[in-house]
């Protein structure tokens, strides 16, 4: 796995209050129980401080899920390998 | 030292001046050894008290909700009146001697082991406690009927340092200053096989004694009793309890300003509460413990029960506000936990509570500030350098 899934894993663990064994790059907002509308500021502060990017307020809210993350930060030129 | 006429004597100069400066008429102030208040302080509070307070009163130096210090000024005739009723309440007419574990200058210790001793003729015996736990083991060993006055606290600290003895000698054991040890009652009565147990609440102004009832097993920790002889409850719309008190304090001096303690007036105790359908005050946190965030209303007490089922140590909250100025609260460990047990602790808090309700942050350090009279030193909580932050919410 890139340094940057890892890093991205570990802050969602983090953030959701995860088992590692519950984690998967696949999980929907609706997946996690622990996703919530405050559970989405916790994404915006950690995504900025583990890669430096400043989530909009309309992307931070349109985020539903993991892949989408993924995506959002791929195409701000985040390499996740 | 005297400020305005009033002798200033600090714990540790010896039994004898406490009881030399009781037999004299000024008022005199109580201090603890070391206390975060300087002479300069001290001055600007003393100053302010006015004639009608300068004698046959004694002061104790305490921290309101907020961590601020205040001296609450009470008749020593009161102090002595409410340590006869509850040498009769407690049942101790068998206890011959109060072994101190606490420091004297807090209201608990002054009143149920100072004060009582004196008007009852008991012996006091003086031990630093917990900190000097070999002289503390020789005492609770040594003196036969024995009553000990401890805070919660210190439970933990003393199965630490005696785990597995028995104190036969021990008959009472009285605790207060924070929620009553209910998880580790069976400990209690396997060291103290003979000690009736006994749960009591008050605050300084009540200087210090509101109810007590004798502590059983499964009982629910926060069920405080009964008001005492001489004493009135009531709850407020906002579900503070408040109180009428024959023994209360009649005089405070913090920022400076001496207020005069009004006996007829309801005063608050700084918490919330119900009155049960057999007139027992049932407590439900502190007045700065319930809040909102978000809208959805917060028990630090209920926060703490949580956490004391997993960590066997020291926990302690601060209130702080998040990013967006709600109000939340940060949950210090100590001592320092390692990962399983942080993780553990937020499982629960993942099982049993929405977002809303979770710590903005757990931070943790090596020993946990405390105050003179065993309580969590908010203050210096707030600000120590040595905590490290465990896990944060980011909010």
């Amino acid at each position: 796995m890139g340094e940057n899934l890892d890093k991205l894993a570990e802050l969602l663990i983090d953030i959701f209050l995860l088992e590692p064994e519950e984690f998967n790059f696949d999980l929907t907002k609706q997946e996690i129980d622990t996703w919530d509308s405050l559970g989405t500021v916790a994404i915006a502060v950690g995504i900025q401080e583990e890669f430096a990017y400043h989530f909009t307020p309309d992307e931070a809210n349109g985020l539903g899920s993991v892949r989408e993350i993924i995506e959002l930060l791929g195409s701000k030129g985040i390499d996740f390998g | 030292m005297k400020i305005n006429g009033l002798k200033v004597i600090r714990e540790g100069s010896g039994l004898e001046t406490i009881e030399e400066a009781w037999s004299e008429k000024p008022t005199f102030v109580f201090l603890p050894r070391k206390s975060r208040v300087s002479d300069d302080w001290l001055n600007d509070q003393l100053s302010q008290v006015p004639e009608s307070h300068a004698n046959d009163r004694f002061g104790l130096l305490t921290s309101g909700s907020t961590g601020e210090p205040k001296i609450i000024l009470s008749l020593k005739s009161r102090a002595e009146k409410l340590s006869l009723v509850l040498h009769d309440l407690q049942d101790s007419a068998n206890v011959q001697s109060t072994i101190i574990s606490l420091p004297l200058s807090y209201s608990f210790a002054f009143v149920n082991q100072w004060t009582w001793a004196k008007v009852t003729g008991r012996k006091l015996v003086f031990s630093e406690g917990l900190k000097e736990p070999e002289d503390f083991l020789s005492k609770l060993i040594l003196h036969e009927d024995s009553m000990l006055c401890l805070v919660g606290a210190q439970v933990p600290m003393i199965i630490n340092n005696y785990g597995g003895m028995i104190f036969e000698n021990v008959i009472r054991i009285h605790f207060a200053g924070g929620p009553f040890p209910q998880t580790h009652f069976d400990d209690i009565k396997s060291m103290f096989p003979n000690a009736r147990v006994f749960n009591n609440f008050g605050c300084a102004e009540a200087m210090p004694r509101l109810t007590l009832r004798e502590a059983h097993p499964g009982d629910a920790p926060n069920d405080v009793g009964m008001p005492i002889t001489g004493v009135k409850l009531r709850i407020s719309e906002k579900e503070e309890v408040e109180f009428i008190s024959d023994y209360r304090a009649d005089g405070q001096i913090s920022s400076g300003i001496f207020k005069e303690i009004d006996d007829s007036s309801w005063l608050p105790t700084g918490d919330l509460g119900r009155i049960n359908s057999e007139g027992s005050l049932i407590l439900s946190g502190r007045t700065n413990s319930v809040f909102k965030r978000y809208g959805e209303k917060i028990s630090l007490m209920q926060i703490l029960h949580l956490v004391n089922e997993i960590w066997d140590y020291d926990v302690a909250i601060y209130r702080e506000e998040d990013s967006s100025r709600e109000p939340g609260y940060v949950l210090v460990l100590s001592p320092m936990p390692d990962r399983s047990a942080i993780r553990g602790i937020l499982g629960e808090f993942r099982k049993r509570f929405p977002r809303t309700h979770w710590p903005l942050r757990i931070e943790s350090c090596k020993n946990m500030p405390k105050l003179p009279n065993g309580k969590d030193d908010i203050l210096a909580l707030r600000s120590i350098s040595e905590k490290k932050i465990e896990w944060s919410q980011r909010i």
